[in-house]
């Protein structure tokens, strides 16, 4: 239960991320057109006559902070969006489209709850806002994210749904927009009732949070930190940043909520002197950790290192700290000490707790789109002058944390004997840092298949994946059975760190997870991920699907002749069929009764029994269907061939059906092969397709190469 | 050319499992070209697709037939082959 807990909000965290990804480019359009366009900043450096309105500059400036400024006043829609897309399993623009539609859906429902309840005027001041031109509630980011994890669930619920014939065109994927839009014009309605009663209590929350003040910025700076761990950061400081949690303002004359669209409200608005605190007392101190305190507990392990192995170390170190200065993504350093000295998190939990307290309360305002680097500081500290944000004075206490960074943790370290990297035991840890190295090097220069073959294989083969997502440094994945995970060969592709929670994998990567992650779902896609599903035979197998071979000549492609779930033969529950015995392909386990064309074809033989179809696709090779398991014992019950041998078929024409009920019930498994049983030396199959197929979807590919 | 006449016992007959077996069986020899006959339908014991069109059921009488330089040790092994999976 608890480990589903933690599945279920590691994949909200990781929704999150796709549209937190577009933040630092409008925070940067936001940053730089509002900071040439404000006319204070402007005569403060004489750049009136220059750049002042009427201008050139000052046109393209505008439309720049125009155009970022837009991003930010529409995030609950992206939010909507973006996570619909992070939480469906399948058929994810479907999901996209019933979230944009449920999200105008939900806020026109409630508009119409508002004008037909006495309007604008009878409601709590600041309690309204102009939604995409909606008058609605005040939602904010929760108005998004409701809608997003609603939609999900619908559509994960129906996407695959079955209607009455005379309905079917509504069925499937077309089916999840429509629910959509019939549950969220209730939600709306209800939301009209329930919200009002949240607003109250939530603004009466960021009052609380608010005014216990600088201890308040010091539990949030602490909290924050000691998320990160647990991936589950994102969900916690998202309020703070977007909703009434973090503090209102009003701001060039409108009612603004959570600090980042204060920030950034005060950074559009160009009466503005100086920040409000209100805007960024829960970001500034991030500055402070990334830029200056981390990097200084990278050198104190440096310094500990045994001498033997600091140049070593000093690589590793030096590029976490690098990364985290310049883009402020910390977890390939905070990972360096977090498992083997929880103590020293703990420690840099407090640290960070105090940083965001004393930049509160130094009126140090410097705001943020994505996280405390250098980049960010530039934009939203140094561009903006000092005399509105203070940034100077982040150096001072940036030094100061610096020091105390370096001189506790390498107390502490040597006190403790903490093994930071560098000071293991024996030569086993500092092994697997070299092979990680090793490995990184080798991915870039090479192919990356080797590194997804081991993610792969580390994870517990191709078939124990379920899912593959990640976040600003983590893989996120989640498994079927989490026995089969091997940390070791996890850790041994690269990874700073392996964290485990019942079906929920999360790999610390580093930045470069973007890349990870798609070499490893092109890997899991194509056919080699079939070809080595079992940990063991991996390595075994990995040699045998690299033969020699010459030219290709040609490629054959079928589609799927059936609806459902597709997986390579290996998974077959049939021993015989999955060690390839009789050919080698796919295996589907079928939603529909009904066998079509996968190509245009030659019947060769219907198997007297119907169970079973053979195609010839042209000289010399054949596809077999052979429908469900053991299914020859049912003696032609349950199946109506509607061809005959000889016959000539296109792709799509209907050659069987079946009763698929019966077999379920009667059969030791729907699960059907569809193989090349003709596989010569100088050909090669690849799965195009794992999970949900459509009939016709392209399934297998046949690589024929010269002999 | 060497060849025996057997009597399928198997009450599902030559379906896809015991021809992908037989097919595998007849692999190694290559150049011994292994055949299955039933009626007037002869086909190459290698050939997965070919046995199943046969549609052998139980109490059909087949002819496996052997030619070429290893025709003993292949029909030997056909033979024990049929014996004990059909």
């Amino acid at each position: 239960m608890k480990d589903k807990f933690f599945g279920v909000l590691q994949r909200v965290g990781r929704s999150f991320m796709l549209p937190i990804a577009i933040l630092p480019v409008a925070g940067l359009l936001l940053g730089l057109g509002s900071s040439f366009t404000n006319e204070t900043t402007l005569s403060t450096y004489g750049l009136l006559d220059l750049m002042g309105p009427g201008t050139v500059p000052y046109f393209i400036f505008s439309v720049l902070s125009r155009c970022g400024g837009v991003i930010f006043d529409n995030l609950p829609l992206l939010f909507a969006i973006g996570v619909a897309i992070g939480m469906a399993r399948q058929e994810k623009e479907v999901a996209a489209l019933a979230a944009a539609v449920s999200f105008l859906v939900m806020h026109s429902g409630i508009s119409a709850m508002i004008g037909l309840t006495g309007g604008t005027e009878a409601l709590l001041e600041g309690s309204t806002a102009s939604v995409l031109g909606i008058t609605s509630l005040q939602m904010g980011a929760f108005g998004g994210i409701i809608v997003g994890l609603g939609v999900a669930a619908l559509h994960n619920r129906f996407y695959k749904i079955q209607l009455p014939q005379a309905l079917s065109f509504f069925g499937g994927t077309r089916f999840v927009p429509i629910i959509s839009t019939l549950v969220f014009a209730v939600v709306g309605i209800a939301m009209f009732f329930i919200w009002q009663p949240i607003q109250t209590g939530i603004n009466a929350l960021g009052g609380l949070v608010y005014s216990s003040g600088y201890l308040g910025t010091f539990l949030f700076g602490m909290i924050k930190r000691l998320l990160i761990p647990f991936g589950l950061h994102h969900v916690f400081y998202l309020p703070f940043w977007q909703t009434a949690v973090g503090g209102t303002m009003e701001v060039a004359g409108t009612m603004v909520s959570g600090a980042q669209n204060i920030f950034f409200a005060q950074l559009a608005d160009p009466t503005v002197t100086h920040f409000s605190t209100a805007g960024t007392w829960c970001f500034t101190g991030e500055f402070v950790l990334y830029i200056f305190g981390f990097p200084g507990a990278a050198l104190a392990m440096y310094h500990c290192a045994s001498p033997a192995r600091k140049k070593r170390v000093g690589g590793l170190l030096l590029s976490a700290a690098l990364t985290s200065i310049l883009t402020g993504i910390t977890e390939p350093l905070e990972f360096s000490f977090l498992f083997v000295a929880p103590l020293l998190f703990a420690i840099s939990a407090v640290f960070a707790g105090l940083a965001y307290m004393l930049c509160h309360i130094l009126n140090i305002t410097v705001g943020l789109t994505f996280s405390g680097g250098f980049i960010d500081l530039a934009l939203f500290g140094i561009l903006q002058g000092n005399e509105k944000t203070g940034w100077l004075l982040l150096l001072p206490l940036g030094a100061a944390f610096f020091a105390a960074y370096y001189f506790v943790f390498r107390f502490l370290i040597l006190k403790f004997d903490f093994k930071t990297p560098g000071r293991e035991e024996g030569d086993q840890e500092t092994k697997l840092y070299t092979k990680a190295d090793y490995n990184a090097r080798k991915a870039e220069s090479e192919a990356s298949a080797g590194r997804s073959a081991a993610i792969a294989r580390g994870l517990g083969g191709a078939a124990n994946i379920k899912d593959v997502d990640c976040c600003a440094t983590r893989l996120r994945i989640t498994v079927q059975d989490s026995a089969a995970v091997d940390q070791a060969v996890l850790k041994s592709t690269g990874a700073a760190g392996v964290i485990q929670k019942g079906a929920g994998v999360q790999v610390v990567y580093g930045p470069q997870v973007n890349i990870i992650k798609a070499e490893l779902e092109e890997y899991l896609r194509s056919g080699a991920a079939a070809a080595a599903p079992a940990p063991a035979q991996a390595e075994e197998t990995a040699e045998a699907t690299k033969p020699e071979h010459g030219k290709l000549l040609r490629t054959l492609v079928i589609g799927s002749p059936m609806h459902g779930e597709a997986a390579p033969v290996t998974a077959s529950p049939d021993a015989a069929f999955a060690e390839k015995m009789m050919g080698d392909g796919a295996t589907i386990v079928p939603c529909e009764g009904l066998v079509t064309a996968p190509c245009d074809a030659t019947i060769s033989f219907v198997f007297d029994t119907n169970h079973a179809i053979g195609l010839e696709l042209e000289e010399g090779i054949e596809v077999l269907i052979h429908v469900g398991i053991n299914t020859v014992e049912l003696k032609g019950q349950g199946f109506k061939a509607l061809v005959q041998e000889g016959d000539q078929v296109k792709k799509g024409d209907p050659l069987l059906e079946f009763d698929l009920d019966y077999i379920r019930e009667n059969a030791s498994s729907t699960s059907s092969p569809v193989l090349f049983t003709t596989m010569e030396d100088n050909q090669q199959l690849r799965l195009l397709k794992a999970g949900h197929v459509k009939p016709g979807e392209d399934l297998l590919a046949l690589d024929i190469y010269e002999a | 050319m060497k060849s025996f006449v057997y009597v399928i016992k198997d009450p599902l007959g030559i379906h896809a499992r015991p021809a992908g077996m037989l097919a595998k069986a007849a692999k190694p020899y290559a150049d011994t070209p292994i055949t299955v006959t039933k009626g007037d339908k002869t086909v190459k014991a290698s050939q997965l697709m070919k046995l199943m069109s046969l549609g052998v059921k139980t109490g059909d009488e087949v002819t496996v037939a052997a030619e070429g330089p290893a025709e003993d040790e292949a029909i030997a092994a056909m033979e024990a082959f049929f014996k004990e999976n059909l």
